[in-house]
C-alpha cells in the first residue's frame, strides 16, 4: 500500500481550519509523490463532517468512531489512529501542527518507530523522496529533514504554510473505520473546555496588540486606535506617556516599567520607540509601525512600517482589515 | 611673683575681674564630690563599656586600618577640628555647632582643673598669668557656647526642621539646657562681687550639671561626642566603597554577624542630624526609604540582640522596601558630618537579600535575567549593537587607536544613548583622536553592583576584563558615568582595571581646540550623581558647556545636585512610590528659566526625556554636553556618522 | 514527590548564527549557549513544586562538556542533584534516538513526574517529552499552565488554541511539558551556585544508554532563509498602504 493520509481536526463537531491547510500540504504531496490523497476525521457522531469531508476529491475519506475518541485524549487517539494506519499503512502520514496533533502524533509515531517531522512549511521533491522544510532557532535558520527509516513518514504542517483555498473539490465515499478501544486504555480524565475570565488586562497572553503613543496627541483620539483593536481582535495597548496622562490604565502599559508582550502581531501606532518602550515589545513575532517621523526609531525593530499620518492611516486600514475579514 | 600675686589678691578682694576659685572644701564636701564623680562615671563606662564591647565584637574589616593616614590626618583636621562640613551644608546651624564643639575643646581644660579643685589640688590659677588667661579664654567661649546652644534649644523646640524628626526631642533639649547650665555657671564666677558661698554654689552646680551630663552621653546620641572623631579618623578609604566578599559563607550584610567593626562604629556615631534625609531623593519624594533609620536600625539590632545574632538584618529592624529605593545618588554619605558611609551599609544588605534570594521584584529579577542571557540591562540581543556599529561605520578597537570608545547598553542600545555616542564620536574625530568601538561588549556590573548582585557583577566583570586583554585595551573613555565608576573603582576588587575617563574630562583636556561660539543660549547643568559626588569632577563639564553658551547651576548643584532617579539599578525597576524622583528634579530645572538642559549622563538624560515633557508644557531642550559639542562643529565632519 | 526535569542546552537567543562548513549545523566556536527557555520554567515548576509538597528535584541534561555550565545553573536555582548525559553530538541521533536515551537514564530513578518545556529554541521539533513518556509507559499532558496534586494523581491545566484551556486530571507517574512565561523565573544566587558545588552530578555516558540508534528522520542541511529580517516600507496613499499591509498581514504574518 501507499499513499498520502491527512488526519484532520475537529472539536464538538466543528472543524479545526487548519485542517485544510494540511489536506493541501496532502494534496500537493500526493501529487508529487504520484500516490493517492486520503483524509481522515476522528471521533464520534461526526456525520455533518463526514457529508464536508465527502464532497473533497480524495482517493478515500475515513471517519474513525467510536464513543472512547468522542472526547479528545492522546492515549484513545493514538490508539485509533494507530490502527487505522495500521490498516491503510500510507507512505505519509500528514497533521496541522495543532495543539492537539502536537499531544499525540509524536506518540503515534513512536509506536512505529518513527520520528514526526513537525512544523513543516514547506517541501519539494529530490529523487522521488520528498524533503520536508523546517524553521530552526526561532526562523534564524530553515533546515531540511527527510525520512530515513521506512515505514509511514510522519509530518505537521505550520499553520499559513499552505492556502486552504487551493483545494479540489470533489466527491468521495467516507468509510468508517471502528478501532478497537478498550476504557482502560485511556489514563487521563480530560475535563471541560473554558475561557479565562478576562478580569485584568493580559498582555502577555494576547496574540494581537494595537499600542498607542505620544503620537495620538489627545485622549478623545484614542478611539480610533480602540477601532483598529476591534477590526483586529486584539487587545488595547500604550506606551509609558499615555497611561502617565491617564489616557489608559497602567494595567495597559508596555514597556520597561510596564508589561513585557510577546504577541504574533505588534502595531506601534504613533509610537516613537523609545528604548523603555521597545524593551517590553522587542519579542513581538511580527511589528507594524505607523509614524509620521521617518527616522522614529520604531522603524528600526518593525516588520512593516508606514510613514504617514496616523489619523488618515489607522482609520484606512481599520476599513481594509473589517473588509479582508468580511465584517 | 609676688607683684603678680599681690594684684591676684587685689583682684579678688575688690575688682573681681577673673573667674573666682572655691575655696575651703570640707572633707565631707570632696567625699560627697567622689562618690559622685564615681557614680556619673561608672553610669557613662556601664553603658559605654558595652558599645565598645559590641563594636569590638562586630566582624573583623579589613577596611578598618589607620593608612593612608595622611589622608585620614587631613579628614580629621577639616572635617573634626575645623567642622568644615557641619558648617558647609547648613551654615547657621553649623555654625551654632561648631563653636559649641569648640567650647567644649577649651573646656577640657578647665572642666580637669574644675575636678582637681574638687579634690584640693586646682592646678589653673586664675592669679596666674597662664590661668587668668585660659579663664577668660575659656569664658569667651562660654559665651558663643551659650548664645549658640540657646538658638539650637530654639531651633529643635520651636523651629523643629522636619529633618530632626516628627517629635520634639525632649533629651536632646534637657542635654541644651545642661551645656547651657555648664556656661552660666561658670561665667557666673566671673560675676563682681559674688560672695565665697556663692562661688561655692556655683562650683557645686557645674560639677552636678557635669556629672549629669557624663553618663547622658553613651546613653544618647550625643555619643557622638565621643565616637564621631574616631568614626571620621577610621572611616572606610573611598566613596561608596563595596568592599569584597570575604570568603565561602559572607554574601553580603544577612544577619549580625555580618555587620563589621566599621558599620558598628558608624551605627554608634548616628547623631540624628537627619542631613542625610534632607537630601535623600526617596525621603524627598514620599517613599519608604530614611537613610537616617537605615543606620538608626542596625544601632537597634545591635543594642537589642548585638553582633553575633542570628537574626535577619532585615526585618524588625530594616525595611526591605525601603533599601531597594535607594538610588546610591550618594548625597547621605556625602552629606554625613559624623562620617557615616551609608552605601556600603545600604548595598550590604541589598547584597544580603539578593546574594540568598530574599528579594523578589519581578523587575529586579527580569533585570537579573537580562545581564546573565543578554550581557546587557536592557535584555536586547546583542546584534542589536553590531547593526548600530555597522551602521555608524564605527572602527573596531585592534589596540591600535589611542581611545577604546565605550559604547555601554545606553550608548549601544538606546536611540538616545546612541545620539550621544555619534555626536561624541564626531568631536573625537574633529580632534583627530583615534578611537575604536569593542566588537563585543558586556554590561559593566553597574546595576548589579548597586542592587547587590555579585554573582552576575562578578561574571560580567570578568568576561569584560577577559575581552580586554584579548584586545590589549589601555585606555577609555565612556559617556557614561556609571560605566567610569565601575570600571575605575568597583572593578579592582577583579584585576587591574583600564585606565578610563568620562568624556567630559576628555573635552575639557581638549577644550582649546574646540570651537567655542557663544550661541546665546543659556544652559543649566545637572550634575550626575555617578560624575559628581563619585569622581568629584565639576568643573570640566561645565567648562565644555560654556564654549557654547552661559552656564548656570540650579538651586542644588555640584556636590548638593539632586538625583535623576535612575541610579541604583532602579532605572530599570517598577512604578516609583510617590512623586518620581525624575519630575522633582525636572521641575527644579525647568524653573532656572534655561533654554537647554545640559546633561553628562545617557541615564538621567532617559530620565528627563519623560520627566520634562510631563512637567512643563514647552519643555527645554535636553541634550548631553557631547551633543551640544557636536552642533558647534563644522558641518563636514558632523556629517560622517550619519551616512 | 521526585521530579525529574529534562533540560537542554542551546544556542542563547540572541546568537548571530552562522552555517557551519558540512552545512549541517551552525558554527559553534563563540557561541553561546544557555538553558532552553520552556526547560527553565519546566524547572521552575518543579521547583515550585518542591516548595510546596516537598521532595526531590533531579535535573537531567545530555549534551557535551559545555552543558555542565547549564547544569550547575539549575544546582544553583535549587534542583538538589543532577543527571549528565555525556553525549558529544546530540545532532547524531534524531528525536526518537535522543528520547530513548533520556528515558534510559530515568527509568531506574522511578519518578514521580517528569517535567520539560514543550519544545526547544532550536530544533523546536516540540516531541522529546511525549515520546519519553510513550517510551517509558506513562501518560502524559502538553503544554501546561499549572499543576495541581489530585486525589492518586495530579490536575493539570493545558493550554488550548484561540484562548482556551481544559483541565485534565492523570494518575503518577505522568510527563509534562511545560508552557514557556507560565510563571516567574527566579535568578540564580551566590549563595545557590556556592551551594551547587556541594551536590551530586552523576555522569553516564551516552553509549551506556543503548549508543547510536538507526535514524528514523534525518537533518540533511541547513542554510539562512531567503528573506532576512528587514523594514519593510510601505507607501502609497493611506487607504493603498492599508491594502497592501491587510495582504501581508493575511499571508506573511497569517494573523487574519
Amino acid at each position: 500500500m501507499s499513499g498520502v493520509l491527512v488526519v484532520l481536526e475537529q472539536r464538538a463537531g466543528q472543524w479545526n481550519r487548519m485542517s485544510w491547510e494540511a489536506l493541501a500540504a496532502g494534496q500537493q504531496l500526493a501529487a508529487e509523490t504520484n500516490q493517492p490523497l486520503m483524509a481522515a476525521v476522528v471521533g464520534d457522531g461526526v456525520d455533518a463532517l463526514k457529508g464536508e469531508l465527502g464532497q473533497k476529491k480524495l482517493a478515500r475519506g475515513y471517519a474513525v468512531e467510536h464513543a472512547l475518541v468522542k472526547e479528545y485524549t492522546a492515549d484513545g487517539y493514538t490508539a485509533a489512529l494507530e490502527q487505522l494506519v495500521k490498516k491503510i499503512a500510507p507512505d505519509f502520514v500528514v497533521f496541522p501542527h495543532t495543539y492537539q496533533v502536537r499531544d499525540f502524533a509524536p506518540k503515534l509515531a513512536t509506536r512505529f518507530g518513527q520520528g514526526l517531522i513537525a512544523d513543516v512549511i514547506s517541501f519539494h521533491v529530490d529523487g522521488g523522496k520528498p524533503v520536508f522544510v523546517r524553521q530552526l532557532l526561532q526562523g534564524k535558520l530553515n533546515a531540511d529533514y527527510r525520512q530515513t527509516a521506512s515505514g509511514p513518514c510522519f509530518v505537521s504542517i505550520q499553520a499559513g504554510a499552505f492556502r486552504a483555498d487551493a483545494l479540489e473539490a470533489g466527491s468521495t465515499e467516507v468509510e468508517v473505520f471502528a478501532p478497537q478501544i478498550d476504557a482502560a486504555q485511556i489514563r487521563n480524565k480530560p475535563g471541560e473546555l473554558f475561557r479565562e475570565s478576562a478580569q485584568t488586562v493580559d498582555l502577555s497572553a494576547a496574540p494581537i496588540i494595537v499600542s498607542v503613543g505620544r503620537g495620538i496627541k489627545e485622549k478623545e483620539n484614542i478611539g480610533i486606535a480602540e477601532e483598529l483593536a476591534q477590526a483586529l481582535g486584539a487587545e488595547l495597548a500604550a506606551s509609558r506617556p499615555i497611561c502617565d496622562n491617564g489616557w489608559l490604565p497602567m494595567e495597559r502599559q508596555v514597556g520597561s516599567s510596564g508589561q513585557t508582550v510577546s504577541p504574533k502581531l505588534y502595531v506601534a501606532v504613533g509610537i516613537s520607540g523609545a528604548i523603555q518602550h521597545l524593551v517590553g515589545m522587542k519579542g513581538s513575532k511580527a511589528i507594524v509601525a505607523i509614524n509620521k517621523d521617518e527616522n522614529a526609531p520604531i522603524f528600526e525593530v518593525a516588520d512593516y512600517g508606514i510613514v504617514g499620518d496616523l489619523f488618515e492611516v489607522v482609520p484606512a486600514l481599520t476599513k481594509a482589515i473589517k473588509e479582508a475579514k468580511g465584517i | 611673683m609676688f607683684h603678680l600675686a599681690g594684684l591676684s589678691r587685689l583682684s579678688i578682694a575688690s575688682l573681681a575681674i577673673g573667674y573666682a576659685e572655691p575655696v575651703g572644701f570640707s572633707r565631707w564636701e570632696i567625699v560627697l564630690f567622689l562618690v559622685l564623680a564615681l557614680a556619673s562615671l561608672s553610669a557613662f563606662f556601664a553603658r559605654f563599656s558595652k558599645v565598645l564591647v559590641r563594636i569590638f565584637e562586630s566582624k573583623k574589616d579589613p577596611d578598618f586600618r589607620l593608612s593612608p593616614i595622611a589622608r585620614r590626618v587631613w579628614d580629621f583636621v577639616w572635617e573634626v577640628m575645623c567642622q568644615a562640613k557641619v558648617i558647609k551644608e547648613r551654615p547657621l546651624p553649623g555654625l551654632a555647632h561648631a563653636f559649641v564643639f569648640w567650647g567644649f575643646c577649651a573646656f577640657a581644660l578647665v572642666t580637669l582643673n574644675h575636678f582637681a579643685t574638687g579634690v584640693g589640688f586646682p592646678f589653673l590659677r586664675s592669679r596666674t598669668w597662664v590661668g587668668g588667661f585660659y579663664f577668660w579664654f575659656a569664658a569667651a567661649f562660654a559665651v558663643l557656647t551659650a548664645v549658640s546652644i540657646a538658638a539650637l534649644f530654639v531651633r529643635r523646640l520651636f523651629v523643629r526642621p522636619i529633618w530632626l524628626g516628627q517629635k520634639v526631642s525632649y533629651e536632646s533639649l534637657f542635654i541644651a539646657f545642661l551645656i547651657l547650665a555648664l556656661m552660666v555657671t561658670y561665667l557666673g564666677a566671673f560675676y563682681v562681687g559674688a560672695s565665697p558661698g556663692t562661688i561655692k554654689a556655683l562650683w557645686w552646680a557645674h560639677t552636678l550639671a557635669l556629672l549629669i551630663f557624663l553618663p547622658l552621653i553613651p546613653h544618647t546620641k550625643h555619643l557622638h561626642l565621643v565616637l564621631s572623631p574616631v568614626t571620621v579618623f577610621l572611616k572606610r578609604e573611598g566613596f561608596s566603597r563595596i568592599p569584597p566578599l570575604a570568603g565561602d559563607e559572607d554574601f553580603g550584610m544577612v544577619t549580625g554577624r555580618d555587620l563589621t567593626q566599621i558599620a558598628a562604629l558608624q551605627a554608634y556615631s548616628c547623631v540624628e542630624c537627619g542631613r542625610c534625609t534632607e537630601h535623600c531623593p526617596a525621603a524627598n519624594t514620599g517613599k519608604v526609604l530614611n537613610p537616617k533609620e537605615v543606620i538608626l536600625g542596625l544601632r537597634g539590632y545591635l543594642n537589642e540582640l548585638g553582633p553575633k545574632s542570628e537574626e535577619p538584618l532585615i526585618g524588625k529592624h530594616e525595611s526591605l522596601e525601603a533599601l531597594f529605593q535607594c538610588t546610591t545618588c550618594g548625597s547621605c554619605e556625602y552629606q554625613c558630618p559624623v562620617g557615616i558611609q551609608h552605601l556600603p551599609m545600604i548595598i550590604g544588605m541589598r547584597r544580603g537579600a539578593v546574594n540568598t534570594g530574599v528579594w523578589e521584584d519581578d523587575y529586579g529579577t527580569k533585570l537579573f535575567l537580562a545581564l546573565e542571557k543578554n550581557g546587557n540591562a536592557l535584555g536586547l540581543s546583542s546584534s542589536e549593537r553590531d547593526k548600530f556599529i555597522a551602521k555608524q561605520q564605527f572602527p573596531i578597537f585592534d589596540g591600535t587607536q589611542e581611545y577604546c570608545l565605550w559604547l555601554g547598553c545606553m550608548g549601544g542600545y538606546d536611540p538616545q544613548g546612541r545620539e550621544i555616542i555619534a555626536s561624541f564620536a564626531r568631536v573625537m574625530e574633529y580632534l583627530g583622536t583615534t578611537y575604536g568601538v569593542m566588537k563585543k561588549e558586556k554590561c559593566t556590573g553597574d546595576p548589579a553592583r548597586r542592587l547587590g548582585n555579585d554573582l552576575v557583577f562578578q561574571t560580567l566583570v570578568e568576561e569584560n576584563l577577559r575581552n580586554f586583554e584579548q584586545n590589549k585595551v589601555k585606555r577609555i573613555v565612556s559617556i557614561c558615568p556609571h560605566c567610569v565608576r565601575t570600571m575605575a573603582e568597583d572593578w579592582k576588587e577583579y584585576g587591574v582595571a583600564p585606565e578610563i575617563e568620562h568624556h567630559s574630562e576628555f573635552m575639557a583636556r581638549h577644550q582649546s581646540r574646540l570651537p567655542n561660539k557663544d550661541t546665546g543660549e543659556t544652559i543649566v547643568y545637572h550634575d550626575p550623581c555617578y560624575l559628581g559626588r563619585y569622581r568629584g569632577v565639576y568643573d570640566q563639564p561645565r567648562q565644555v558647556l560654556a564654549l557654547s553658551g552661559t552656564v548656570i547651576d540650579p538651586p542644588r548643584a555640584r556636590e548638593r545636585s539632586f538625583c535623576c532617579g535612575a541610579g541604583g539599578g532602579l532605572a530599570f525597576l517598577g512604578e516609583e512610590q510617590g512623586e518620581r524622583v525624575s519630575h522633582n528634579r525636572a521641575k527644579e530645572l525647568v524653573e532656572t528659566g534655561a533654554q537647554v538642559v545640559g546633561v553628562a549622563c545617557p541615564f538621567c538624560n532617559t530620565m528627563f526625556r519623560d520627566a520634562l515633557g510631563a512637567t512643563s508644557e514647552a519643555p527645554p531642550k535636553l541634550l548631553d554636553i557631547a551633543q551640544i559639542t557636536a552642533l558647534q562643529l563644522p558641518q563636514k565632519v558632523a556629517a560622517r556618522a550619519d551616512g | 514527590m521526585k521530579i525529574i526535569v529534562a533540560i537542554k542546552q542551546v544556542p542563547s537567543r540572541d546568537a548571530n548564527v552562522k552555517v557551519n562548513a558540512a552545512g549541517k549545523w551552525i558554527e559553534e566556536q563563540d557561541l553561546n549557549y544557555e538553558i532552553n527557555e520552556p526547560d527553565a520554567y519546566a524547572l521552575e515548576e518543579a521547583l515550585q513544586l518542591k516548595e510546596k509538597h516537598g521532595g526531590e528535584v533531579v535535573a537531567l541534561c545530555a549534551g557535551p562538556d559545555r552543558v555542565s555550565q547549564t547544569i550547575r545553573e539549575a544546582l544553583a536555582k535549587g534542583a538538589d542533584r543532577a543527571i549528565h548525559i555525556e553525549a558529544d553530538d546530540l545532532n547524531a541521533l534524531d528525536t526518537l534516538g535522543v528520547a530513548k536515551m533520556l528515558a534510559a537514564a530515568v527509568k531506574a530513578e522511578n519518578a514521580d513526574l517528569i517535567l520539560t518545556g514543550l519544545q526547544s529554541d532550536d530544533l523546536g521539533l516540540g516531541q522529546t517529552g511525549v515520546v519519553m513518556a510513550e517510551l517509558l509507559g506513562i501518560p502524559h499532558g502538553t503544554i501546561i499552565m499549572q499543576v495541581e496534586k489530585s486525589d492518586g494523581g495530579i490536575r493539570v491545566k493545558r493550554e488550548l488554541e484561540d484562548g482556551w484551556f481544559q483541565h485534565v486530571e492523570m494518575p503518577l507517574p505522568a510527563l509534562l511539558t511545560i508552557q514557556s512565561g507560565i510563571s516567574k523565573l527566579r535568578y540564580a544566587t551566590l549563595m545557590g551556585i556556592k551551594k551547587a558545588k556541594t551536590k551530586e552530578v552523576k555522569r553516564i555516558a551516552a553509549s551506556e544508554l543503548g549508543g547510536l540508534a538507526e535514524k528514523a528522520v534525518s537533518l540533511d542541511k541547513v542554510y539562512m532563509p531567503h528573506k532576512q529580517k528587514q523594514t519593510q516600507m510601505i507607501g502609497g496613499s493611506p487607504a493603498e498602504a492599508a491594502k497592501t499591509l491587510v495582504e501581508k498581514l493575511k499571508f506573511e504574518v497569517r494573523v487574519i
